[in-house]
């Protein structure tokens, strides 16, 4: 009974337990217990790794790479924009939104890949700095909330049926989440650069 | 002569008090500056996958014709938004943009973007009908979609250029970028 | 929903997940634009978008 409910509702349980370690996590204050370890780590990164090395000796490479992340973000939100607008029924209404949620996520997955490649080059150049900015942090955790969104939660269930058997308030608020989500990660990158 | 001119109408725009109040405010340049640059994710974004179908690297099952149709419309808002918030950003600092070597080598790029896009544009009406079910685009439209992709990638790189202070006035004497970015006191102490 | 009537896993997984991602990312982006509007009320008296010490 109990193994046939697991199975069932797999995914649904997953999402259940990562919130509730989240939640674990800021009670027990395990996040104030962990952070002091990682400094050495950025350090290393930023003086010691190759990137880190080349990031922070050849400024040319290090702007050259920044702009490699940009046009990636550019295609990862042109593919969002894209995706969601036609899921809130705003563009693209004449070609059905299943066929734009298959056609955009393998440039979707391969724009992310880049702008997570280069965004490690580009931290490791700044490690030392970044470590002590809040809002490079909370980057990094809608980054990977919002990479294991798209991934393990959003496409599996437009993919799971035609769009037609999904409440449309489903549809519309996974499509407003995801944008926010890709907003506030290019948002909080930018303002690395201000802080 | 053309540099003493822009240098002249420079500082005509550095004087103006909304330009140093751009500069001065509290979070006024950086609002602006993250606008730009986020904005991107709709001009570039959407050209980018127009020009990706071109090349039959997404959704090579719909119409090329209807992804650039429906697409036309939020690539054109986002790139004026660029443009107004690009535009803010030179009033806001206008002598050293205007005597950047690569905010003027962006400017020659942008416009040679514009002209490959009204031949791609042109090129599209007169091709329309033929081969809009293919998954790959004609010839010329895949050579017009590359040169786009180098071009826009090439206005970004650029773009990201302009705060890096390799080749300012005050930091080179080589004549040649001397004259190229505009640095007319450089040139006339040398 | 699935063929039985009942909500299937990856809808609720869909449903909680966006849930609590879009609660907290506008909890945050209305935390950040408190705190912009008290930073800039307490430097300068007045929150404008040219908040600067040339305006008074």
């Amino acid at each position: 009974m109990l193994g046939s409910i697991l199975s069932q509702y797999a995914r649904s349980l997953a999402v259940l337990a990562i919130f509730l370690l989240m939640v674990l996590v800021e009670v027990l204050d395990i996040r104030d217990a962990i952070y002091p370890g990682l400094e050495s780590f950025f350090n290393w990164m930023n003086q010691s790794s190759w990137i880190g090395v080349i990031g922070t000796t050849y400024g040319s490479v290090y702007a050259t790479v920044e702009a490699l992340h940009l046009l990636s973000m550019a295609v990862l939100g042109g593919t969002v924009l894209a995706t969601d607008l036609r899921l809130l029924g705003i563009i693209f209404k004449d070609v059905p939104s299943e066929t734009l949620v298959t056609g955009t996520h393998k440039c979707f997955g391969w724009a992310l890949l880049m702008a997570i490649l280069t965004g490690i080059f580009c931290a490791a150049g700044v490690a030392n700095k970044v470590y002590f900015m809040e809002v490079f942090w909370i980057k990094m955790l809608v980054l990977i909330a919002g990479s294991c969104f798209m991934l393990f939660i959003k496409q599996p269930l437009l993919t799971s049926r035609p769009h037609t058997q999904i409440n449309p308030w489903t549809i519309r608020l996974v499509a407003v989440t995801s944008m926010l989500i890709w907003f506030t990660v290019a948002a909080n990158g930018r303002w690395i650069g201000f802080s | 002569m053309i540099n003493e001119l822009l240098l002249q109408f420079a500082h005509w725009m550095e004087a103006q008090e909304y330009s140093q109040m751009l500069v001065a405010g509290y979070y006024s340049y950086s609002w602006l500056e993250a606008t730009h640059v986020l904005t991107l994710m709709i001009s570039i974004g959407s050209l980018f996958i127009i020009d990706f179908r071109m090349l039959g690297w997404v959704m090579p099952n719909v119409p090329a014709s209807t992804i650039a149709a429906r697409l036309h419309k939020p690539m054109i808002i986002g790139f004026v938004i660029m443009f107004i918030t690009g535009a803010l950003l030179v009033y806001a600092k206008p002598v050293e943009t205007i005597q950047s070597l690569w905010f003027r080598m962006k400017m020659i790029l942008l416009l040679l973007a514009f002209i490959n896009a009204w031949i791609f544009n042109n090129r599209l009406k007169t091709a329309e009908g033929n081969w809009d079910n293919d998954p790959v685009a004609p010839g010329p439209l895949r050579t017009g979609a590359i040169i786009s992709l180098v071009l826009w990638c090439g206005v970004v790189t650029l773009g990201r250029y302009i705060p890096y202070d390799w080749v300012d006035c005050t930091n080179t004497t080589n004549t040649t970028i001397l004259w190229a970015a505009g640095c007319v006191d450089q040139l006339n102490a040398l | 929903m699935n063929e039985n009537g009942k909500i299937d896993d990856k809808t609720i997984a869909a449903l909680s997940s966006a849930a609590i991602i879009l609660g907290g990312l506008l909890y945050y982006w209305i935390g950040e634009g408190q705190s912009t509007v008290e930073l800039l009320e307490l430097a300068y008296g007045s929150f404008k978008f040219f908040n600067n010490p040339l305006v008074f």
